[in-house]
């Protein structure tokens, strides 16, 4: 037996994974190939530690690779959970977007003064950035804080001053180490589900900041959930409202709420997948000719406006929850998987270092043996 | 010949059923409606909105809003709602309590809007949860 003490075992490392020692794709395939003893000029990484100090290693493996999965499930069902509330506001935007539409249409002709859809030179704007509370979520806060001081040096350089209302406990964070740089106007720190309360909340602010004068413009910046894969952070413009109820862009695009499509969590195939639905434009006119308007006009569309603005911070908190669920969920099977990767690279590693330590004990009890047995 | 109300917030819906009649406040006061109602549409403002069903009138604290009657069928979006029976009366005391110090508290316009608000919504909620008649 051609045997020697195994203290080193060169594993090759898979470019693919960053920094993760993995089998070499030799040993893989061929579990009864002889181990390559020879250097190989791609290896990286070598495991060299004793028996014991592999056992701990497998056993915090385990835990993580429990703990992961755990997490992943949790995300799951909150994915599903957080798109209910999506589709359970449906009725109330609805609703308003249609009724925005027909006494918009019935007032066309007068001079419409609303403040809230005031327009004004912009010299002020307000960014609302919507962040995540909790880590463990791959990019997706990231990508968020990255747009947001993309807009912040847009605007900065369009010679606008910028107000930043944070919200999440990883924006505030972040917005808070560059506090004196940018000016931040309020930290909201959300509890779990977003609630009609902190919309409440944020509408309050915003409200006040524009309607006070002290902000022309006042933009969005959440994550929209495209697909249980991909999610995609857009910045939306709040105020001022165009009074048709077109939401827009920051960058002139559409984002209105009448062609809305929602998502929806099914199963195919024994596999999670995404729905999509459009909400088609609502065409039929159920306004009475004879509707009367129990107010003017203009106070009853000064009604309205917060509404519409409280529905949308809530659509949107909505969506950035389920965004960032979503984003979890990937973050931990990913890791999951790179868990049992790890485990299999060391339960290797573990099983030869211990047959050649029997091996060895084997020899010398055998060459002992061989010398204590008397001369013939 | 009943009322259908449906009364919507943005993330559920209150309530949606039939009523035997309803009081509104609007910021033009409190107006009734009672089947076959004119249609109308109004805005709604911080108040209590009380339902008439089967001879006993119900509370519900509304934050303002808007609310459209059509025929035989009312439709109120608001911000939020909460029925009278769901409020407790000390938390809601309380809140209010602290809303008034707010305000006593508040500097600026922008602070002031915002107090008002808020002590506006908190007395409608205290109301509530005390008239049950």
């Amino acid at each position: 037996m051609s045997c020697t003490s195994n203290s080193v075992f060169r594993v090759s490392s898979n470019p693919s994974i960053n920094l993760k020692p993995s089998i070499s794709i030799e040993t893989k395939f061929n579990p009864f190939h002889q181990l390559p003893y020879s250097s190989k000029p791609t290896s990286r990484f070598q495991i060299k530690c004793t028996i014991r100090k592999i056992r701990e290693r497998l056993s915090t493996v385990k835990n993580t690779q429990k703990i992961a999965e755990a997490m992943k499930l949790v995300s799951a069902a909150k994915v599903r959970r957080a798109q209910e509330a999506v589709i359970n506001g449906r009725p109330f935007s609805e609703a308003l977007a249609r009724m925005l539409y027909h006494i918009n249409e019935s007032v066309q002709l007068e001079d419409v003064d609303v403040p809230l859809a005031s327009v004004r030179t912009v010299r002020k704007v307000a960014l609302v950035v919507i962040t995540g509370e909790r880590g463990l979520c791959g990019g997706f806060n990231n990508a968020v804080i990255r747009k947001a001081e993309s807009r912040i040096q847009e605007l900065q350089k369009l010679g606008l001053d910028c107000t930043i209302i944070s919200v999440g406990k990883k924006g505030n964070a972040y917005f808070s180490r560059r506090m004196p740089s940018l000016f931040v106007d309020r930290f909201v720190e959300g509890e779990g589900f977003p609630t009609v309360k902190e919309a409440q909340t944020i509408a309050d602010d915003v409200f006040s900041l524009f309607v006070s004068e002290q902000v022309d413009k006042v933009e969005m910046l959440y994550t929209k959930f495209v697909s249980l894969i991909s999610s995609d952070p857009v910045i939306q413009t709040l105020l001022p409202i165009s009074p048709k109820g077109k939401v827009v862009d920051a960058y002139g695009n559409s984002v209105d709420a009448l062609e809305d499509e929602f998502f929806r969590l099914t199963t195919k195939e024994g596999k999670l997948a995404v729905e999509r639905l459009k909400v088609g434009k609502r065409s039929e006119l159920e306004l009475h000719p004879l509707l009367e308007f129990e107010q003017d006009p203009v106070q009853i569309i000064d009604a309205m406006m917060p509404l519409y603005l409280n529905s949308q911070i809530l659509r949107a908190l909505q969506e950035s929850l389920a965004s960032e669920v979503a984003a979890r969920m990937n973050a931990m099977n990913n890791a999951t998987e790179n868990a049992v990767e790890l485990n299999t690279a060391l339960t290797m590693v573990y099983n030869r270092k211990r047959q050649s330590k029997i091996t060895e004990e084997l020899l010398e009890i055998v060459a002992g043996a061989e010398a204590l047995r008397p001369l013939d | 010949m009943t009322l259908n109300l449906c009364v919507l917030t943005p993330n559920r819906s209150v309530w949606n059923s039939e009523v035997n009649g309803i009081i509104l406040p609007t910021n033009n006061g409190q107006i009734g409606v009672l089947p076959n109602h004119a249609p109308t549409a109004t805005a709604v403002d911080i108040g209590i909105l009380r339902i008439r069903l089967n001879d006993q009138w119900l509370t519900m604290a509304l934050m303002g809003g808007f609310a459209r009657i059509g025929n035989n069928a009312i439709t109120i979006l608001v911000n939020e709602a909460e029925r009278g029976s769901d409020i407790d009366p000390q938390e809601a005391q309380k809140t209010l309590e602290i809303a008034e110090a707010n305000l006593r508290k508040a500097e600026g316009k922008r602070q002031v809007i915002e107090a008002n608000l808020a002590l506006r919504r908190a007395r409608t909620r205290v109301e509530a949860s005390n008239t049950i008649s």
